[in-house]
């Protein structure tokens, strides 16, 4: 503790990239929420929580093989963000504080709802026995599921730029954002991307889930230990997909030097504070589109 | 004209509702009963608070928790220290139990029961003057603040529960005695204590009435609905927003100091992120642009929870949360507007108020 | 007489697009300056400009002979500039009244204002200014249910309430009726004796009625300045106005 020498800053470095792999995973999912439909999800922690959860139903009742869950958490959980937004979000579009006090609505029914189904006591997630080992290069210790993670990460943030930028359906969402109404009138029905924006994101929370089940214990309340963070790095980030990954970073190597530096805790509460102030000075966040109002 | 709107009839109601609340120890005899009806006054000072903030001043703080916790750390370390001695016995059980040797100069001022009292009530306010006015000037606003608020009160939340041999973290301080003011205890169980917290209820709403009442609650509800609009008439609307957010956050500290008088006990759940959302949903509920209804919705709410049980605690917040969503979508004025709705079709015989046709293409056109 | 506003060589680029291109205008006090352009000329920046809800990238705004340039929205407004909005933006969940009692801010201090319940000065100021724009039958309904016209005028109220010593009007017969025009003629023409007004219009009938000055605007540069007279009669004004305007 204390002093920084090399070794240990090296190490903390790779250790911020592995937090940062799972910051930006949790915010993936709420970046596009929030940057194309623009609503604050409140319930984004609770998505995450089911992704979770539907692993564990998947494994321990069907045994779908750890894996196999990943992508089937992101269909279970994109479904039921698609019913939500088709019963309750879509209507509120336009009223952004009533979204975010609708969807914290949404966030304690699904948390009582598993609780009432699952119980509160805590459940856990199989992964093969090569994740659970181990990883040793040079003087750098790292578990390989945490490279998992990293790996998860790199796939999903490079499978969603893809989406955005390089496929029709990207280029729909793209013409939405800037000019809803221009987009209206070369046909492209907003509804339809907003409805399918906000199931994939939660989609992503899901997969997010069923990697964090296996860090921590799947539990009701997991969900809100991911939420904040999630939150800060796509403010921080100014709510791109391009800014949420910056930021991830960013915030990820300062805490884990912060932490190298003091305790885990303290690091947590210096880099909130560095993010006060410098949203104080830059209240858009790292990339954000200029806003136009009347 | 609507009843609902008339200021007589207001106070009228509000007297009716002091009334209530100053009488209850006359009829209630059960001193756990009277204890447990004295949070609930703690419960009516933050809902009041909120409904200053979120329902007049349009700010959504979901951290209100920061105002509360810290007064509430001010108020049990102000009654900690009453039963230490300078001399034979300076530091508190849970410091010696973390091998601290010397009292923390962060307590050292907690020696007097008047300055303790003082600095619970002053650093939240102040914290809420600095924090309010960082944010409001850089106009952070709308769902960022509320997003802000939050993130900074699970920041002291953590710092809180690291800092173990100061605030003995997740076991938080039980000052072994009640309150000492002017040598009286003041029995948490007893009727003066419940009169003491009423008697504060009943001023700080009062007071927040004729706030809300002056120019500057009418200002506040100017910058809720446009603040750029107030700007371009000459006032400085970081000014107001913060100055209203640092009076919800003083009424917080007050509810505070009231809960650690009542329960004598602190601990960072005081400063748990649920318990401030909860306020919100109280006020959400209730009516968060009536003072009165956000009350009476974190009575309604609290007391059917405490009634309830544990058993069916998960039910009943699954169904409370089902209510809020409801609430939102369509009762965005809460159970006071519904009342608002009722009496205005009792006076009008008609229903109360209609979109015209101009009205919907000027929202249009306001977008 | 001396300018009671002065712009110096305005610039402002969004991105490095320049929208305003040194652009210069004098305003005299007690007389109606009306701002016309095609869309996109940057009327409305102009407007942001002065009113400080945007910072210019460069040049000078001088009101009352005191720099006024980069200073906050509420500053500028204190001094004595009032701003009626395109879109009108008006207080829609509180009452008419509200809405004036909120625009009458000769105490804008926070602090001081928890203690103001109505003061009988501003009540005076009210009641002439809601009569002077027929308002006074509607002072207790909520500003949202207004027509658009009621709107406009409540909007126009609440700067007078201000008491301002310049008011900006951007566009404020957009969308009124003929009859609602000419009323507004009147109301513009009545103000004069006692303000100064910049409006910024499109519709050129509405601005012969009441333009002492007219000031061109074309691609951020003042295009030209004169009399209703000498712009009409002006070539250039001709070849940008034709078949983008109709008038």
């Amino acid at each position: 503790m204390g002093s920084l020498d090399l070794n240990s800053l090296i190490n903390a470095l790779v250790l911020g990239l592995s937090i940062a792999s799972i910051w930006l995973l949790a915010a993936i999912g709420l970046t596009i929420i929030y940057g194309v439909v623009g609503v604050i999800n409140m319930a984004h922690g609770e998505f995450i929580m089911l992704g979770a959860y539907s692993s564990y139903l998947l494994q321990s009742y069907f045994g779908l093989p750890f894996l196999l869950c990943i992508p089937a958490s992101f269909v279970v959980v994109a479904a039921i963000g698609l019913v939500i937004e088709r019963g309750l979000i879509r209507y509120l579009y336009n009223r952004p504080l009533d979204t975010l006090l609708a969807t914290w609505g949404v966030s304690i029914v699904l948390m009582q709802a598993v609780r009432l189904i699952f119980g509160s006591d805590p459940k856990y997630l199989a992964v093969p026995a090569l994740f659970s080992s181990n990883l040793q290069i040079g003087f750098i210790n790292l578990s390989v599921f945490r490279i998992v993670v990293m790996a998860v990460t790199a796939l999903v943030v490079a499978g969603t730029w893809f989406l955005f930028y390089r496929t029709r359906f990207g280029m729909q969402v793209r013409a939405v954002t800037q000019n809803k109404e221009m987009a209206a009138s070369f046909g492209i029905n907003a509804s339809r991307v907003y409805m399918l924006t906000f199931a994939l994101g939660a989609g992503l929370a899901g997969v997010a889930g069923s990697l964090f089940g296996v860090l921590n214990i799947v539990l009701p309340t997991m969900g809100t230990a991911y939420v904040v963070q999630a939150f800060l790095v796509v403010v921080t980030g100014g709510g791109t997909l391009l800014g949420s990954v910056f930021a991830g970073g960013l915030t990820g190597e300062l805490q884990s030097i912060f932490a190298a530096v003091t305790n885990d805790t303290f690091a947590r509460f210096l880099l909130f504070l560095l993010i006060v102030v410098f949203l104080w000075f830059r209240p858009q966040g790292l990339f954000a589109p200029r806003s136009v109002r009347r | 004209m609507n009843l609902y709107h008339n200021k007589l009839a207001q106070w009228a109601a509000y007297g009716v509702f002091f009334a209530i609340i100053a009488a209850v120890p006359l009829f209630v005899s059960d001193s756990f009963l009277l204890n447990q009806l004295g949070t609930y006054g703690v419960y009516g000072l933050l809902a009041l608070s909120i409904s200053l903030c979120w329902g007049f001043g349009g700010i959504l703080n979901l951290g209100q928790g920061i105002a509360f916790g810290l007064a509430a750390y001010g108020m049990a370390m102000t009654m900690q220290m009453q039963t230490q001695d300078p001399e034979s016995n300076p530091i508190p059980p849970f410091m010696l139990n973390n091998s601290l040797e010397q009292l923390p100069a962060l307590w050292e001022p907690f020696w007097s029961t008047g300055l303790g009292i003082t600095l619970a009530l002053v650093v939240p306010t102040l914290f809420y003057v600095i924090f309010g006015n960082l944010m409001f000037r850089a106009r952070v606003s709308g769902p960022f603040f509320a997003i802000m608020s939050l993130a900074m009160l699970s920041a002291l939340f953590t710092i809180i529960l690291d800092m173990q041999p100061y605030t003995n973290g997740a076991n938080g301080i039980t000052p072994p005695q009640p309150l000492t003011i002017l040598g009286t205890p003041l029995d948490p169980y007893g009727p003066a204590t419940y009169w003491l917290v009423c008697g504060l209820l009943i001023a700080l709403t009062v007071g927040a009435k004729l706030l809300t009442q002056s120019k500057f609650g009418l200002l506040v509800q100017a910058v809720r609905g446009d603040a750029e609009r107030v700007r371009f008439l000459g006032y400085n609307v970081a000014a107001y927003e913060t100055a209203i957010y640092a009076l919800s956050g003083f009424i917080a500290a007050v509810a505070g100091c009231c809960w650690v008088i009542l329960v004598q006990y602190v601990s960072p759940a005081q400063l748990d992120v649920s318990f401030s959302v909860t306020m919100v949903i109280w006020a959400g509920i209730g009516g968060r642009l009536s003072l009165l209804g956000s009350m009476l919705g974190a009575f309604i709410i609290q007391g059917g929870q405490s009634y309830l049980g544990d058993a069916l605690l998960s039910t009943w917040l699954l169904g409370l949360g089902a209510f809020f969503i409801i609430v939102v979508r369509f009762l965005p004025k809460g159970l006071a507007g519904l009342l608002e709705m009722g009496l205005g079709a009792l006076s009008s015989g008609r229903r109360p108020k209609q979109l015209e046709p101009a009205d919907r293409a000027n929202a249009m056109a306001g977008e | 007489m001396a300018g009671l506003l002065e712009i110096k060589d305005l610039h402002k680029s969004f991105d490095g697009t320049p929208v305003i291109n040194g652009f210069s205008l004098e305003v005299t006090e007690m007389t109606v300056c009306c701002v016309v352009g095609p869309n996109g000329a940057g009327k409305t920046t102009t407007m942001d400009l002065i009113t400080g809800r945007q910072k210019p990238t460069s040049g000078t705004i001088h009101f009352a002979e005191e720099d006024i340039t980069g200073l906050g929205e509420h500053e500028i407004a204190r001094r004595g500039i009032g701003r009626k909005f395109q879109v009108p933006a008006v207080f829609r969940e509180l009452s008419v009244r509200q809405n004036l009692e909120v625009a009458y801010s000769k105490q804008t201090n926070a602090l001081k204002n928890m203690f103001v319940f109505g003061d009988a000065a501003m009540k005076r100021k009210l009641d002439e200014i809601a009569a002077l724009a027929n308002l006074t039958e509607r002072l207790e309904v909520e500003a949202g249910t207004l027509s658009h016209g009621e709107t406009q005028w409540l909007e126009i109220s609440m700067v007078l309430m201000q008491n301002p010593r310049v008011l900006l009007l951007d566009e404020p017969v957009a969308g009124l009726t003929e009859g609602e025009i000419m009323k507004t003629a009147r109301l513009i023409k009545q103000l004069k004796e006692t303000n100064t007004l910049i409006v910024v219009e499109h519709d050129m009938g509405f601005v012969r009625e009441i333009a002492d000055v007219v000031t061109v605007m074309h691609m951020g540069t003042l295009l030209a300045q004169g009399t209703i007279g000498e712009i009409e009669a002006n070539d250039r004004v001709r070849e940008v106005y034709l078949g983008s305007e109709e008038h």
